[in-house]
């Protein structure tokens, strides 16, 4: 990998592991091989938040013309967001893309990514089924969330009312992922869910 | 004449259509054409050359009244939509408002944050010494290295004009002597100075490029609203200045761009229709289309039938040419779902096949046209007249080839049509069209053995035709088109 990208790795992976975050536990960073291309990151899920109390995994991937290319960052631990893909994981955050800056550094791109957790962009969607649901039905959007974090992210606030609808399509022998999407999709109508899923196989 | 400069319309002896070709953009003799023409549209297909001339032009006039480089003249016109004047205008009111709508300069609170050190590149983390750094007007100092780089990255996605500077959220744009002076390779340099320039002429809202594959021409107009023809003098294309896709008029730019991503999404279902041969609806024998026309006569029982609806040909040369239209099922509010869908698909269907078939005919009348020429040349070398004697018939297959073209194009437009009198008077007018073009398709086919006087009377109705249904139904008016037509 080229010289600028190994060096200046290096040197943010310093500067994130002595910084004010990482010792409060808000966010971490991790080397995955010995050449400074894959990273994994890690933030906590921000406080009076759906996320609250949940620890997201990041797959960070440094291109050869890092740090003129942004890096490439998608969640790995499934999470349900406006701007995050509930599929890929895919993050659609203007510094990942176009408004990416040579001088911007994995540190403040993990505190943004953090704070898009916060404040999310409904009218910049990656997954157009979550930002309806963000829109028009905000406290269902929020339920959702939790149990995402809780089912995913190791969040601590169980909601009995949606794990029993999830266990009533495991018992059909649906996946529990995939029970879970279809739930979620549909506002949590057992019905809907269970038509979309055994429509599907037709 | 030189047959092979003008497929399309005659510019050889100023005769109705030559201005459909080439012109200047003064001394235009306007006032009868606009009037008898309703496609009428003032434009110039320039050269590389020509354009890069008159956007030096723009760039020296900027320069030098505003007292500014030609870089930054054109980091302004890139932002102002290549509007000098504006500019200037503006300028005098305010000079620091344009420079930094232009991105020449960062707003003053995006100033107090700069505070880049040259001691150490925050981009590559390198110490080299003070003078071996630079900066934009915002004051964000990297090392030449990096911003060697950094061009280079830009530069080799395809980015020109736009290249930001380095610093967070700082929006101030690379100018162009700045750019060049930090990249070192001159292939890098040519590929930025070529990227610059497709993007002025993309951002410039007077220039097209003809879309034509490798075509490195370029149209001028005034205006870029509603189905604007222009002929390619490179490729001979004709397209629609205001969207880049093919000439569609009598349908609107958005009107066609949602019609053709329909037919690009729902291409497999109507495949089944590009079949070039199709059974006599009498006896049965397969016949094989070969001519453009669409009034066929089986040669096994003689039966005249149409191509496009199978019914017998008679009854299409009567007062009311029904095979155009669509008759939509009156009952079908009532019917289920699945019912309407099904229904909606033969709608589609309905239009998809006449827009298909008549795109096929006018590849297969340019085929005839191709032969036609040599056929003339042939006559001509055998002393049976001159080039101007037959020259009727050339005229005639380029007209019909006009004519179908027009008639192709308003399948879209009937197909999103709402139902009611207008629809009725439109589709009885492209009833009326598509009768006389079959007619003049079928005399063309046949024309040595037509009597001229009589294939020149066809010519007429044909072309009064579609002039008729263009004026009545091609809507430029400014306000109408403006709402639908924004590229
Ligand atoms: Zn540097
Ligand atoms: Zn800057
Ligand atoms: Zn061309
Ligand atoms: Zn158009
Ligand atoms: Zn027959
Ligand atoms: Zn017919």
């Amino acid at each position: 990998m080229a010289n600028i990208a190994a060096k200046r790795i290096k040197r943010e992976f310093k500067e994130v592991m002595k910084s004010e975050e990482v010792a409060g536990g808000a966010i971490k960073l991790e080397l995955l091989d010995n050449s400074w291309t894959e990273l994994q990151g890690e933030i906590a899920g921000p406080p009076d938040t759906p996320y609250e109390g949940g620890t997201f995994l990041l797959e960070i991937k440094v291109p050869e013309t890092y740090p003129f290319n942004p890096p490439k960052i998608r969640f790995m631990t499934k999470i349900w967001h406006p701007n995050v893909s509930s599929v890929t994981g895919a993050i659609c955050l203007d510094i990942l893309k176009d408004q990416w800056a040579a001088a911007l550094t994995l540190r403040t791109v993990l505190l943004s990514i953090q704070a898009l957790l916060s404040a999310a962009e409904p009218n910049d969607p990656q997954d157009a089924v979550v930002a309806k649901q963000y829109k028009e039905n905000p406290t269902l959007f929020a339920l959702t969330a939790r149990h995402w974090t809780h089912a995913y992210a190791g969040g601590p606030a169980a909601i009995r009312d949606f794990d029993a609808k999830v266990q009533r399509l495991l018992d059909m022998g649906v996946d529990e992922h995939q029970a879970r999407v279809a739930l979620s999709t549909y506002d949590w109508e057992l019905e809907r869910a269970t038509e979309q899923l055994f429509n599907r196989e037709e | 004449m030189s047959a092979e400069s003008d497929m399309e319309y005659s510019d050889n002896d100023g005769d109705d259509y030559d201005y459909y070709g080439e012109h200047d953009d003064c001394d235009m003799e306007t006032v009868d054409r606009s009037k008898s023409d309703p496609e009428y549209f003032i434009y110039s297909c320039l050269k590389v050359e020509e354009v890069e001339k008159l956007l030096n032009e723009s760039i020296e006039l900027l320069s030098n009244s505003l007292q500014v480089t030609p870089s930054l003249a054109k980091v302004m016109l890139h932002a102002y939509e290549w509007n000098a004047q504006e500019i200037i205008n503006k300028y005098k009111e305010n000079a620091n408002e344009v420079l930094v709508y232009s991105r020449v300069k960062p707003r003053v609170a995006s100033l107090s944050q700069a505070s880049t050190s040259r001691a150490v590149c925050a981009v590559c983390a390198n110490t080299p010494p003070i003078h071996k750094y630079s900066a934009l007007a915002c004051g964000h100092y990297f090392c030449n290295d990096c911003w060697a780089m950094h061009f280079e990255v830009q530069i080799t996605q395809g980015v020109s004009n736009t290249i930001q500077c380095m610093a967070q959220d700082c929006e101030v744009r690379a100018p162009e002597d700045f750019v060049i002076s930090h990249v070192p390779k001159s292939t890098l340099r040519e590929r930025y100075q070529q990227f610059m320039f497709k993007d002025h002429v993309k951002s410039h809202p007077q220039l097209r490029f003809c879309p034509g594959p490798n075509c490195q021409w370029i149209f001028r107009a005034w205006v870029r609203e509603g189905a604007r023809r222009v002929e390619c003098r490179g490729c001979e294309l004709i397209t629609c200045f205001s969207c880049g896709a093919p000439h569609h008029a009598p349908t609107d730019c958005s009107t066609i761009r949602r019609w053709l991503t329909k037919c690009a999404d729902d291409s497999e279902t109507a495949n089944y229709i590009s079949a070039h041969t199709k059974d006599c609806p009498k006896c049965q024998i397969c016949i094989e289309k070969n001519g453009g026309c669409n009034h066929m006569q089986c040669g096994a029982c003689r039966f005249d039938f149409c191509w496009v609806c199978l019914g017998d040909w008679k009854a299409h040369g009567s007062e009311y040419y029904e095979c155009s239209r669509y008759k939509e099922d009156p009952n079908l509010a009532n019917d289920s779902q699945h019912a309407q869908a099904r229904e909606a698909l033969k709608k589609y269907l309905h239009y998809y096949e006449r827009w298909e078939n008549h795109a096929r005919s006018l590849k297969l009348e340019e085929q005839t046209l191709a032969s036609l020429k040599s056929r003339i040349n042939q006559k001509v070398m055998a002393g049976e007249g001159t080039w101007i004697d037959w020259q009727y018939l050339w005229d005639a297959a380029r007209l019909l080839k006009r004519c179908r073209y027009t008639l192709q194009y308003t399948y879209p437009f009937a197909y999103y049509m709402e139902v009611g009198p207008r629809k009725e008077l439109f589709e009885y007018q492209q009833a009326q069209l598509e009768a006389e073009i079959e007619n003049l398709s079928w005399k063309v086919e046949r024309a040595e053995t037509t009597h001229r006087g009589d294939l020149e009377n066809q010519m007429d109705i044909a072309e009064k035709r579609r002039t008729t249904l263009l004026k009545d139904f091609l809507e430029l008016n400014t306000n109408v088109a403006s709402s639908s037509s924004k590229v």
